[in-house]
């Protein structure tokens, strides 16, 4: 009998396979090991994504979600109050407003690849691409830079699931925790002395007339730092791997690196690092022959609805000349990710800096370790071989 | 399925069925047309989805939120009074044969 365990190693290591399966056979799935059913192909989770008023956010995104956040966060909330937070911050993470970014972030990158001068191999994932994202983060959000190892490093534990267990363990949760107590002191600093960044805005913000209850603002920095961090460096990871696995498509960003945000959008669906989220019932549904009640959660698998050659000819080519629009690594409809902008001017930057300095490498590891988490899906080591 | 009709700047058109809830922006995206990018992913964030909604129509449609308002303001092209982001607009049988016309550039 067909199995699909988001716990297993092997589905972190290669979901693809899975997928398909999925898609082909068991379109509306029930998962065991999540206790919740699975959409994969492309057509049905764009239609959950459009109808927040059945799939609901408010009792959690996360496919193990972490305690408290449910109903108090932007992921985690539903339209009219979802909306108002998210007005809060959307205009300071739109592309105009960003532009102030693309010189701190040049020479973010530039410092970190002078450190790497000489090197014949270095680990992408430890030596560039996280340390490029919280260098970044740190300044949008101005936070301490005494801090960034340590966030960091709790960032990444946070979303990660035990494979044994099947649920947070221990450490991820007490990172969790970690991180709500930094947002908590972050948010009490910023009241006293506010100052004209992004978070800062967003603390100070009232709505209707209303001050935001302190956890709630507590938690959407948790969560701001959290997808900040993990999500962004996670997928620069991921995209690295790509170039790395396909070197004439590497060698093309390098004749023209402006084909650089192409290959950005095609590794978003490719093997985009946001692979899975979940919603909530709020009534019931007929689907594929099943009945899924109120109160079932659903898993929105976006790395397969990437995949589904309904959607997208030769799915499992990666062609940097695709122009895949309508993809789901950013998710879609109102809960799709916040930080498009933010991401798509990092990744540019980045790999135009990277590509220049290093414009051939392959990875020498053959099996990668690959982060243990029921959502994401990024390597968490990748050693390069340069030149 | 409600029908959509998108004219795009040079006059080209294209007529699409649309499963009812879809917005206008993944009408587009999802069928190839040109002229609407729709970056943010359909979250009312980055107004490359912009449309001139034929005026016929205009009154059929919800007027548009608070946020799309403030979006409208962030338009690559002019905005004009039948100015809306496809994005916010989902095919429903009341619309049936609207017809948008995109404008001239998103970015
Ligand atoms: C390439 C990097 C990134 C990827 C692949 C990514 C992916 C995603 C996805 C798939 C979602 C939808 C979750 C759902 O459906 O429930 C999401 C939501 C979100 N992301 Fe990102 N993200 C990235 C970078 C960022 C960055 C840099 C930030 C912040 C600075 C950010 C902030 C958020 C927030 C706040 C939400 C919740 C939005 C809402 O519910 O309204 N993300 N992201
Ligand atoms: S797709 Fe971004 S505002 Fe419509």
């Amino acid at each position: 009998m067909f199995r699909f365990d988001p716990y297993s190693p092997a589905n972190d290591a290669d979901p693809f396979p899975a997928y398909k399966t999925l898609r082909d056979e068991h379109p509306a799935f029930w998962c065991e090991e999540a206790g919740m059913w699975v959409y994969s192909r492309y057509a049905d989770i764009v239609t959950a994504l459009n109808d927040w008023q059945t799939y609901s956010s408010a009792k959690g995104n996360l496919v193990d979600e972490l305690p408290n956040r449910a109903g108090n966060t932007l992921g985690t909330t539903d339209p009219p109050r979802h909306d108002r937070l998210r007005a809060l911050i959307q205009k300071a993470v739109t592309k105009r407003a960003l532009d102030y970014l693309e010189d701190p972030i040049r020479a973010v990158c530039r410092k970190h690849l002078d450190a790497l001068k000489g090197r014949k191999t270095f680990d992408f994932v430890n030596d560039f691409s996280s340390k490029v994202t919280v260098d970044l983060l740190f300044h949008l959000f101005a936070m301490p830079t005494d801090k960034q190892e340590i966030v960091r490093d709790k960032a990444v534990l946070m979303v990660q699931t035990d494979p044994v267990t099947r649920k947070k363990g221990p450490e991820h949760l007490a990172a969790y925790e970690w991180m709500a107590n930094f947002a908590a002191e972050l948010v009490a600093e910023r009241k006293k002395n506010p100052g004209d960044d992004l978070l800062s805005n967003f603390i100070t913000s009232e709505i209707d007339g209303e001050k935001l209850a302190d956890k709630e603002v507590q938690l959407t920095v948790t969560t701001l730092i959290m997808a900040g961090i993990e999500s962004l460096s996670g997928f620069m990871s991921v995209m690295g791997l790509n170039l790395a696995d396909h070197p004439e498509a590497r060698r093309a960003l390098v004749a023209d690196p402006s084909l650089i945000p192409d290959a950005m959008e095609e590794s978003l669906r490719y093997n985009t690092s946001a692979q899975r989220f979940r919603r909530c019932l709020t009534r019931d549904v007929e689907i594929h022959g099943k009945v899924m009640k109120a109160g079932d959660f659903v898993m929105l698998a976006y790395g397969a609805g990437n995949r589904d050659e309904r959607q997208f000819p030769n799915p499992d080519v990666y062609d940097i000349t695709r122009k895949p629009r309508g993809h789901l690594g950013f998710g879609g409809g109102v809960h799709a990710c916040l930080g498009t902008a933010i991401a798509r001017m990092a990744c540019k930057i980045a790999f135009e800096e990277f590509l220049q300095a290093f414009p051939d490498f392959t990875r020498t590891q053959q099996d990668l370790p690959w982060v243990p988490s029921s959502n994401f899906r990024s390597p968490l080591k990748l050693e390069l071989a340069v030149g | 399925m409600p029908t959509v009709t998108y004219i795009e700047h040079d006059g080209t058109e294209h007529r699409v069925e649309l499963p009812a809830g879809w917005t206008l922006m993944q009408g587009a995206t999802l069928n190839g047309i040109n002229g609407i990018e729709g970056e943010c992913g359909g979250s009312c964030g980055c107004a490359t989805c912009h449309v001139y909604v034929d005026e016929a129509y205009l009154d059929k449609l919800p007027a548009p939120s608070e946020t799309e308002e403030e979006m409208l303001e962030c338009t690559a092209s002019p905005r004009r009074a039948n100015s809306r982001l496809s994005c916010q607009i989902k095919a429903m049988p009341e619309i049936d044969g609207i017809v948008v016309h995109l404008p001239e550039t998103q970015s």
